[in-house]
């Protein structure tokens, strides 16, 4: 029987470069695999044509903005997994004096 | 022979990081808050399953229409060009959720998050077919047996249709629902079958099965929602100042105001709790209310407490009620915790109790930490002016963009394979699209004209357009110029509905050839 009236183990707070590692790390990579997938089938410039026609654009820079797109789509998942994970008691604190 | 007493080992040292999810049983119960989130529940998914089918103008009252890609809401309609406004709408409801969390608390957790809602009309259907918290943790308990079966699989039936129902509905929302009504369910299209499917999935797993788990595990609204707490702000509050130190008593002993007992000091009473958490009682230990993380500072420890003389006791009788009724299974005497949805059950069965103990109600209650720690509640202050001025100034700027939005969009796309044409007579020629949307639901007519120099002009003149309601029109349109026109020349077309009610000027350019 597991014993509820013990509060759980509490992980102490990771280094401020671990997190932010394990936060931009994986959806970097994410984004850079989901980059070459989509500009595989899909010409920045056909884009630009259904969109925005009158934009001056090349194709470099459709790349790189498709990728910083990916990224920030990744990179804010895995910012909302990691706020998810964070054990109860870093939420769980008294309220803040007044000032 | 004497009852019982159950015991069982507790899980080694090793294998406690892991603790499985305990079901919970919510205990029902009935009281002020409870009513409310009745009424709440009523007004929420009646309109949810109502609206669809409200009729407005001939058409659904509330349409999303996908593949037209036009959004009916009553008497607005939107375009794909008022996709602003909806980005708006989000920005509002981001802005009021801020702004009455402040105030109020987490009164969105309570009372109005779909969540919330659908798990409080699951746990009606629960309490229908299986019982109250007792019955349905014996059931639970017991072996697989006809009256189990029958209980279960009523309970299945029950929640099964209301998610049906659920997802029709959902669906209605994009599709006509007397259509899809009329068509159901053989003739549903597969993308509908999908939809109503999925929909009915989701609300039968998070209302029947997940329930608190995605307030504490999923939301994010819970993790960043106390940023904007403050000692001014309604919460569900314990008072431990009146009910430390907790435990059961002889009938007869009155509140600690009656016998003079007195509210205790902060400090002290704090620490009551604190301990009290660490070492429950037997009956708070078979509620298995988890301890509470909101006091446990590394390196703090926590004493025993010793027994206490009745006339000592504070007003909580520890009977563990509170817990009971929890949805989240929390225990609010250990303070402000992030899994409060705040749905103030614990609130109800408390007075409840108060009442029969003949003590006065609002041991627990909604109320702010001042009050609760006896000081004085301000209502004004910055951050709830800096959000109602905020939230007032959204919401008036979407009112004004919404009603002034031109009734008319105009675009003019230059034809993209010839930059002109010289024709036979040594004239040149540019060709133009002119896309011309009747945002109305009445039939306009348009006036096309040309302002330009250089001798530029429309080819057969002024011309006038009729465009039926909602139409998109693609008006061909050629301008004409003298054959000695060279380079590039500015133009404007002006758009003018008959009745004056739109009009609207595009500037697009006239090429001739460069030499």
């Amino acid at each position: 029987m597991t014993d509820f009236t013990e509060p759980r183990f509490d992980h102490p707070p990771r280094s401020i470069a671990q997190r932010l590692g394990a936060i931009a790390w994986p959806s970097f990579f994410a984004a850079g695999v989901s980059t070459m997938a989509f500009f595989a089938f899909v010409d920045p410039l056909a884009l630009r044509d259904i969109t925005r026609p009158g934009l001056e654009l090349s194709r470099e820079l459709g790349y790189t903005i498709g990728f910083f797109m990916f990224w920030l789509a990744t990179a804010s998942s895995s910012l909302f997994t990691w706020i998810l994970l964070r054990p109860a008691a870093r939420f769980n604190k008294p309220l803040p004096p007044e000032r | 022979m004497a009852r019982k007493i159950p015991v069982a080992l507790l899980d080694q040292s090793g294998n406690t990081l892991y603790a499985s999810e305990r079901k919970i049983y919510p205990r029902d119960v009935s009281g002020r808050f409870q009513s409310l989130r009745h009424v709440a529940v009523v007004l929420l998914l009646g309109m949810y399953y109502a609206f669809p089918w409200l009729r407005w103008d001939g058409r659904q009252a509330v349409l999303f229409d996908l593949p037209a890609r036009k959004f009916y809401i009553f008497g607005l309609n939107f375009w794909p060009q008022d996709f602003v406004f909806l980005a708006g709408l989000l920005i509002i409801a981001g802005m009021a959720l801020f702004f009455f969390t402040t105030l109020a608390g987490r009164i969105w957790c309570g009372y109005a998050c779909p969540q919330t809602v659908w798990t409080e009309v699951f746990l009606w259907m629960e309490r229908w077919t299986e019982g109250d918290r007792g019955r349905r943790m014996k059931l639970d308990a017991g072996p697989w047996n006809r009256d189990k079966i029958l209980r279960k699989g009523s309970k299945h039936v029950l929640w099964l249709v209301f998610a049906l129902w659920t997802g029709f509905t959902f669906v209605g929302f994009f599709t006509p629902i007397t259509q899809l009504a009329a068509r159901s369910p053989l003739e549903w299209g597969g993308w509908e079958q999908f939809w109503v499917l999925f929909y009915a999935l989701a609300t039968w797993g998070n209302a029947g099965f997940l329930r608190e788990q995605v307030c504490k595990y999923m939301c994010p609204y819970a993790r960043f929602q106390s940023a904007m707490f403050d000692r001014n702000t309604l919460i569900i509050a314990y008072d431990p100042m009146r009910g430390e130190p907790r435990g059961p008593r002889k009938r007869g002993l009155g509140s600690v105001l009656e016998r003079g007992r007195g509210l205790l000091d902060q400090a002290l009473a704090y620490d009551y709790v604190f301990r009290a958490a660490h070492h429950p009682g037997a009956a708070d230990a078979a509620m298995h209310a988890r301890g509470g993380t909101a006091f446990a500072g590394p390196g703090l420890k926590a004493e025993p407490l010793a027994s206490f003389q009745a006339q000592e006791l504070g007003d909580c009788i520890d009977c563990t009620i509170c817990v009971q009724v929890c949805p989240t299974g929390i225990d609010i005497r250990n303070g402000l915790q992030y899994e409060c949805i705040a749905c103030g059950a614990c609130v109800d069965a408390c007075d409840e109790v108060m009442d029969k103990m003949g003590y006065p109600r609002g041991l627990i209650r909604n109320s702010t930490q001042n009050a609760i720690d006896g000081k004085k509640t301000r209502i004004i202050r910055p951050r709830i002016v800096i959000y109602g001025l905020l939230l007032l100034a959204l919401c008036i700027g979407w009112a004004w963009g919404v009603t002034h939005r031109s009734p008319m969009i105009a675009e003019v796309l230059r034809d993209r394979n010839a930059l002109y044409q010289v024709v036979a007579n040594g004239r040149v020629e540019n060709s133009y699209t002119l896309k011309i949307i009747n945002k109305t639901v009445e039939p306009k007519s348009y006036r096309i004209g040309v302002v330009a120099g250089s001798g530029i002009e429309l080819v057969g003149g002024v011309q006038v357009v009729p465009a039926a309601a909602e139409e998109v029109l693609d008006v061909p349109l050629t301008l004409s110029a003298p054959a000695s026109t060279r380079g590039i020349h500015a133009v404007r077309f002006d758009i003018e509905a008959i009745d004056a009610s739109a009009s609207k000027s595009v500037d697009s350019n006239f090429f001739g050839p460069t030499q």
